[in-house]
């Protein structure tokens, strides 16, 4: 049986006046990028000193590639790069110091460390930039020079703690090709957590949602949406009048009705008629240019699992 | 351990140096003190500046001081610019952080007061040497150089639990100047406890001494105190805690 990457277990972190993390368990397959999601004090960054055995856990048990970090954390550390809550780069050094000083801490030689730092810069194209301080440079950057040092020493796993948060959409998108190409390229598993839910439906090959320290659901991007997200219809046409919208709402087969400008969102029960539906609308005179079937957007769907208070979510895969 | 307790060392050298290349945190007054210790007062004192007592005062004090603003900005400061978790995630020991910080912060002191140590020699011998080589005496030179690690090590060892507990590297800063300003004032505290025929006694025993065994007596005690220290603060230092404070 092949050792996952990530083995978290029963995982609990206290703090004085709150618990963290209360009983996350999950795997996390080697070789694939791994997103984790949830709302600002969720527990990610927590989850991510446990495996990088920054901190300990109260209960419970982790593994990364088989070792504890509580134990082994140098070990694990050793196989690890890390992007975290700030980029962390010395802003008094040149981005060429910069890296160089983590490749000499992850004893790379001479030779291969300033091939690799080649490399990595020239790929995220700051190699012409490599003997300024980076304390002038843009956050994104400055984030950039964070992501290859992250996977300087060639690490075979790499957590990366809200890549892009606060990066304009360009330079997000950038570094998301660079992650992709990276993931691809160098095979190695990536931790990868964010808000940005379109990012993490695109990167991520599994996902995890976290609230107030619980797991809400795990699985592929795919998997969640279609557990979750019930099917909906777009509606669009003339005559859409909100007497209408609201009769509709109480048509059989219909779970909710929603605005969306020129058209209307149909969220569907289970065994609706769509032909029905459609039938009711032209009976009550509206003129119909288009019928489209759709599913909820994994945003509505994180929204839905962020949002509900205190239930645990049904289903969790772990 | 070495090569790693090195690679910081180089890193916290290369942040200090491109401070005082770019004249920024203390960068002109290091070029005044030079100036001022390195040239001025050797032309001032002549040749007597080779035997003068005052360098186990002033030297050791200058060394001191320059060591203390470097160990402060050690942990408090990478905590301030948000570089202390990367550092903590990397795969470097606590020992090797810790040990390569002080390293860092003495080499540093001793290098400032060798460095002016010679200048002062060479303006002296430029000046009054007429064609002759004036020498300080190498006992002289070796219990000064001692005396100057020692108090080096011994403040980085303090400096370091400072810098550890800050949360800026201004608070470290203040901290660290108050413990320096009781350090200072303790001889004059101790003197107000002890009697003035102990006192007598104590001053005569140091003069039978000499100021050379003296001075490698002190250094011997800060060193081992030094080393107490540094245990300590490797010992205090946990990546757990230090993340969560």
């Amino acid at each position: 049986m092949t050792v996952p990457a990530i083995r978290v277990q029963g995982l609990v972190r206290d703090f004085p006046k709150v618990r963290a993390l209360d009983h996350l368990s999950f795997d996390v397959p080697a070789g694939i990028v791994f997103g984790f999601l949830g709302p600002n004090g969720a527990g990610k960054t927590t989850v991510i000193r446990v495996l990088l055995g920054l901190v300990n856990p109260t209960e419970g048990r982790t593994e990364v590639f088989g070792v504890d970090p509580r134990t082994g954390g140098e070990q694990v550390r050793q196989h690890a790069g890390a992007l975290l809550e700030h980029n962390g780069v010395y802003e008094r050094l040149t981005a060429l110091q910069n890296l160089d000083f983590f490749g000499r801490a992850w004893h790379m030689s001479s030779g291969d460390r300033a091939a690799r730092i080649r490399e990595l810069l020239s790929q995220f194209g700051l190699w012409e930039r490599r003997d300024e301080s980076v304390g002038g440079w843009s956050r994104g950057m400055k984030q950039k020079l964070a992501v290859a040092r992250a996977v300087l020493h060639r690490p075979r796993l790499v957590f990366l703690d809200e890549p892009t948060a606060g990066l304009d959409p360009v330079a997000s998108a950038s570094l998301r090709d660079d992650l992709a190409r990276l993931a691809q390229q160098e095979g190695v598993t990536i931790f990868l957590t964010t808000h940005n839910l379109a990012e993490a439906e695109r990167l991520c090959s599994l996902v995890g949602v976290i609230r107030r320290g619980q797991l809400l659901d795990f699985g592929t991007p795919a998997e969640l949406r279609s557990a979750r997200g019930a099917p909906i219809v777009r509606i669009g046409g003339r005559g859409l009048t909100d007497e209408v919208v609201q009769g509709l709402a109480l048509t059989p087969g219909v779970g909710g009705v929603e605005r969306d400008r020129e058209e209307i969102r149909v969220q569907l029960v289970p065994g609706a008629d769509v032909g029905a539906i459609v039938a009711w609308l032209v009976g009550a005179g509206v003129a119909i240019e288009e019928v489209r079937r759709d599913r909820a957007s994994f945003e509505d769907v994180f929204l839905e699992l962020v949002s509900s208070e205190g239930d645990k979510a049904p289903g969790v895969t772990r | 351990m070495m090569h790693d307790v090195w690679t910081v060392a180089r890193k916290e050298w290369l942040e200090i140096f491109d401070q005082l290349l770019r004249f920024k945190r203390g960068g002109w007054s290091i070029l005044l003190i030079i100036a001022f210790l390195g040239v001025i007062s050797p032309l001032q004192l002549g040749t007597s500046w080779l035997s003068s007592p005052l360098m186990f005062f002033y030297w050791p004090l200058l060394t001191t001081s320059m060591t203390s603003t470097l160990i402060a900005d050690s942990i408090a400061g990478e905590r301030e610019r948000h570089t202390l978790e990367t550092l903590l995630a990397s795969r470097l020991s606590d020992t090797a952080i810790i040990l390569g910080k002080i390293l860092a912060a003495v080499m540093y002191g001793f290098a400032f007061a060798a460095t002016n140590l010679l200048i002062g020699w060479t303006v002296v011998n430029l000046k009054h040497g007429h064609g002759e080589l004036l020498t300080i005496p190498a006992p002289r030179v070796a219990a000064l150089l001692s005396l100057i690690l020692g108090g080096s090590f011994f403040i980085s060892g303090i400096g370091v639990f400072v810098s550890l507990r800050a949360a800026t590297v201004r608070q470290a800063q203040q901290t660290f100047g108050v413990i320096i300003l009781l350090l200072m004032m303790a001889p004059v505290i101790f003197a107000q406890f002890v009697a003035p025929e102990r006192q007598a006694n104590i001053i005569s025993r140091a003069s039978e001494l000499g100021l050379e065994t003296l001075s490698l007596r002190v250094a011997g005690g800060l060193g081992a105190l030094a080393l107490a220290l540094n245990v300590a603060a490797i010992r205090r230092f946990k990546r757990g805690a230090v993340v969560l404070d």
